[in-house]
């Protein structure tokens, strides 16, 4: 397009806010997704998405780059969706005792309490929440599951409160002070085995498709020039064919 | 010697003559200067590219995770992108969602030509589908994405992130997509979430009548090299 078609841009750049015409196959279904980063300084990355239909959930989960083993055996990983809190995932500034390690408690105000906890099978409750028989284990998973969602844990995802995150970080990366300190949650198992090691805001995956474009290549482009160039030719030929005709006479 | 152009009529014949010559020259350069964006292809390719870890997991079965391909890379968001089959080069700017849901797009100004990765996305290399879009066409022409209709399966992408790793991308499928059957759940999530994978998105399918595009093309692809 060129300046000969500047008439059309105001009427193009309207258009570009507008261009979305459609919302969800379904009004009942909503998709989340949360991209899965790393706390407390563990290596590992992952990504999670959460189809819900009414308080039903289809839940795919997949990280990798975990901690692998815990005495000798795979590495328990706790997973849940929190909720209630204010909806994002803690920074180092939560960590209020200062050993370096942002704890479950200290990351409570970011991301809330226990919602739904993501175990292999059985229970999915609150009460589940450290029951390391139930959860994934190993450095890495791919967790897939349908379960029913709480009706507190569907409202804090349809308000941008669930935020999903993974527990267990590896000893070695502690400071010593970390290393020797117990877990606030379960008095048992050292502050590394429940402290958490990746998370993620879920939001609503994007509806509908997406305005990427204006039309302005879609139409005739330099129409000036074109319009003046036929012009011309016509004007022209109109003159030579009457000179013609006039000599055709004399 | 008789002048080349005697009398009034002999002018007339000359001016309509020029006439005719820069008229035929307009015309020329004006249908030279018609643009169209490539139309993408329907289907072409497989959305979900067979791996060993593809199958998902019925119940709560958990598996440990197969990775034939580049291992995944912890978060840094795309600073730049070049598609060199299709003569891409763009910087990457960040972008998130509008209040009604949808996805936004770059706006009039300095990045209204240039990509866009969405941010609630998985930063390119990490796990899962990262999403970057881009207009086919802004008020001032062709935009970055205008040729994006052309790419097949086995065109290569390539991604810069701020951490100065490059990541290689390749093409599995090409989709377009009508946008009131947009498929959100394939394009924002994919069945294997441990495969870094890469959407480009943009415009397809204009109609006149409305003066809006009624499609998306979306083009899938999966990490395939990384490099310090």
């Amino acid at each position: 397009m060129r300046t000969s078609l500047r008439l059309l841009v105001p009427i193009a750049a309207a258009a570009l806010p507008f261009a979305v015409l459609a919302g969800p196959a379904s009004a009942a279904t909503n998709s989340y997704q949360a991209t899965l980063n790393p706390l407390n300084h563990s290596t590992g990355t992952g990504m999670a998405t959460i189809t819900t239909n009414g308080n039903s959930a289809q839940v795919k989960v997949s990280w990798s780059g975990l901690a692998d083993q815990f005495s000798g055996g795979p590495y328990p990983h706790v997973q849940h969706i929190h909720i209630g809190g204010a909806g994002h995932c803690p920074t180092a500034a939560d960590d209020k005792n200062g050993d370096g390690v942002i704890s479950t408690t200290e990351g409570g105000p970011a991301y809330g309490g226990i919602g739904t906890t993501l175990s292999t099978k059985g229970d999915t409750s609150p009460k589940a929440g450290t029951d390391i028989k139930i959860a994934p284990s190993g450095g890495s998973t791919s967790y897939s599951r349908t379960i029913q969602l709480s009706a507190d844990t569907v409202s804090s995802l349809q308000n941008g409160t669930g935020v999903i995150v993974v527990h267990g970080l590896d000893p070695a990366t502690l400071s010593k002070k970390a290393q020797n300190e117990k877990s606030d949650l379960v008095p048992s198992l050292p502050l590394a085995a429940t402290s958490p090691a990746l998370c993620g805001t879920l939001s609503s995956m994007p509806s509908g498709g997406v305005a990427t474009g204006t039309g302005s290549t879609s139409g005739v482009e330099d129409l000036g020039t074109l319009a003046l160039g036929g012009g011309l030719l016509a004007l022209g030929g109109a003159a030579l064919v009457a000179r013609r005709r006039v000599a055709v006479k004399a | 010697m008789k002048p080349l152009v005697t009398g009034r009529r002999g002018w007339l014949t000359l001016v309509a003559l020029v006439a005719v010559a820069a008229g035929l020259a307009l015309v020329v350069v004006a249908v030279r200067a018609q643009v169209s964006a490539p139309q993408p292809p329907r289907s072409v390719g497989a959305v979900d590219a067979p791996s060993p870890s593809s199958t998902p997991a019925a119940g709560g079965r958990v598996k440990p995770t197969a990775r034939p391909g580049p291992r995944a890379l912890g978060p840094s968001a795309p600073r730049s992108i070049s598609i060199p089959a299709i003569g891409v080069r763009s910087v990457v700017n960040p972008i998130g969602l509008n209040t009604d849901g949808t996805l936004a797009v770059p706006q009039p100004g300095p990045h209204l030509d240039q990509a866009a990765w969405f941010e609630n996305s998985p930063t390119p290399g990490q796990p899962g589908p990262s999403v970057v879009e881009g207009h086919v066409d802004s008020d001032r022409g062709p935009s970055v994405f205008f040729e994006l209709g052309r790419l097949r399966p086995g065109n290569v992408i390539r991604i810069t992130r701020a951490d100065g790793v490059r990541v290689t991308f390749t093409v599995d499928a090409v989709r377009d997509y009508k946008k009131s059957r947009f498929p959100t759940d394939v394009v924002y999530g994919a069945k294997d979430l441990s495969r870094p994978e890469l959407r480009l998105i943009t415009c397809s399918q204009f109609d006149p009548a409305i003066r809006h595009h009624v499609g998306n093309a979306v083009i899938f692809a999966h990490l395939t090299a990384t490099r310090r």
